[in-house]
């Protein structure tokens, strides 16, 4: 089998779709004559070969971060130069993968529901959508931290490369916390009263000298 | 009431005469309506930097018109996103654009009834409607589709989808749906 990546993170090979696309491999090249390649869909100017490459693909993953709670507008983008591929009989199946920041997986089940219809649409096989939360900080966690999610998801992609298909268990655990429950809702105000939710991003605000102007309003009156 | 009108049909046809007739008769009752035509703006796509979040806290980095959207929006009082339905949701040009209102709210992340989502930057978000042009091959499922995704993306700005219509509806309907938004409860 040869598995055909579309990668839609706007960052590229530095995002954490990037990671997870790596960590989905690991499984999938443990399974013997299975191999893959991956594009990058921010290379906006190359969508028409993608297409193409796309129209000849055995099998395809389309991956990507949930942008104000759907796909990036690369992505769509993508998806558009795809049209003239609706109706064709011999399209490639499909899998997805969406990961998002948001630590409930509940955010993406909105564009799952896309992507399924996406798939009957170009009259593709669905092969499911892989769902994560909680991803925004994976490329700064220290293994010990990532290692379910590793070992998670690259056991979908062996079981993927072994029968073609996703297990649904394993897919409930990749996608972890589905919707928080009232004791992690608890839990979320008490790491926002000490602070800890705000951890990251004020480093981030500090180490590029914009902490004093975190709660900037330019756009205030200025209609 | 401040209406901007988010015109995302990459060609000047049928939508954006639409459009225009919707503006007209908005005018006449005395609103403030901001058309933006998204295709003769030079928008960037998001490059996920995350420089609008930590660098330059508000806004985008990149100096493109996208800065006229976010001002235009979060200084309305209602936002009509109107935009052709292509392979089953909104343009690649209302995406990108959507993408780029980021800026509009906060990166911490904050409790809105039971899930996460992100603080307000603003002391008041506007009210939101979508105008869909179908596809030959739209169908019902579609329209629902592309309904719970806009009204995510409300959600996720910190206010909501007061209507989802087509312009299967006139524009004087349209005109009216909008005009009664202002009777709502003040803005979110």
């Amino acid at each position: 089998m040869r598995l055909t990546v579309f990668n839609g993170s706007p960052r590229g090979r530095s995002g954490n779709t990037e990671i997870l696309i790596e960590w989905f491999m690991e499984g999938v090249k443990s399974v013997p004559w299975n191999s893959y390649t991956v594009d990058h869909l921010r290379a906006v100017e190359k969508h028409g070969e993608f297409a193409d490459t796309f129209r000849d693909a055995e099998i395809v993953m389309l991956a990507f971060p949930l942008y104000t709670d759907a796909m990036p507008g690369i992505v769509k983008a993508f998806i558009e130069k795809l049209a003239p591929l609706v109706g064709r009989p011999q399209n490639p199946p499909l899998l997805f993968l969406v990961q998002s920041g948001f630590p409930e997986a509940h955010h993406s089940r909105f564009v799952e529901r896309y992507l399924e219809k996406l798939a009957r649409r170009l009259g593709s096989r669905y092969v499911g959508t892989m769902v994560r939360g909680g991803c925004e900080g994976i490329h700064v966690m220290p293994p010990r931290m990532t290692k379910k999610v590793r070992t998670t998801i690259a056991a979908l992609g062996e079981r993927f490369a072994k029968t073609g298909d996703f297990d649904p268990e394993l897919l409930n655990q990749f996608a972890g916390t589905e919707r928080l429950t009232r004791f992690g809702q608890a839990v979320l105000k008490l790491m926002k009263i000490v602070g800890l939710t705000r951890f990251y991003w004020d480093g981030q605000l500090r180490k590029h000298k914009a902490y004093a102007r975190r709660f900037a309003r330019p756009f205030e009156g200025a209609w | 009431m401040r209406i901007a009108i988010l015109d995302g049909s990459p060609d000047a046809g049928a939508l954006s005469r639409y459009l225009n007739e919707v503006v007209a008769r908005l005018e006449r009752r005395t609103h403030d309506v901001r058309l933006m035509t998204l295709r003769d703006m030079n928008i960037r796509y998001c490059t996920g930097c995350w420089s609008c979040w930590w660098k330059t806290p508000g806004e985008c980095a990149f100096k493109d018109e996208s800065h006229d959207v976010c001002a235009a929006v979060i200084n309305s009082d209602f936002v009509l996103i109107a935009t052709p339905l292509i392979m089953g949701t909104v343009s690649a040009l209302t995406k990108k654009t959507q993408d780029k209102l980021i800026p509009l709210v906060h990166p911490y992340l904050t409790l809105v009834g039971d899930e996460v989502h992100h603080r307000k930057r603003y002391d008041r978000y506007p009210w939101w409607g979508a105008l869909f042009e179908c596809a030959p091959d739209t169908d019902d499922e579609d329209l629902q589709v592309v309904t719970d995704l806009v009204s995510r993306f409300t959600i996720n700005l910190r206010s909501r989808l007061e209507f989802a219509r087509t312009t299967a509806s006139d524009a004087q309907e349209t005109a009216d749906a909008i005009d009664r938004v202002q009777w709502l409860a003040p803005r979110p």
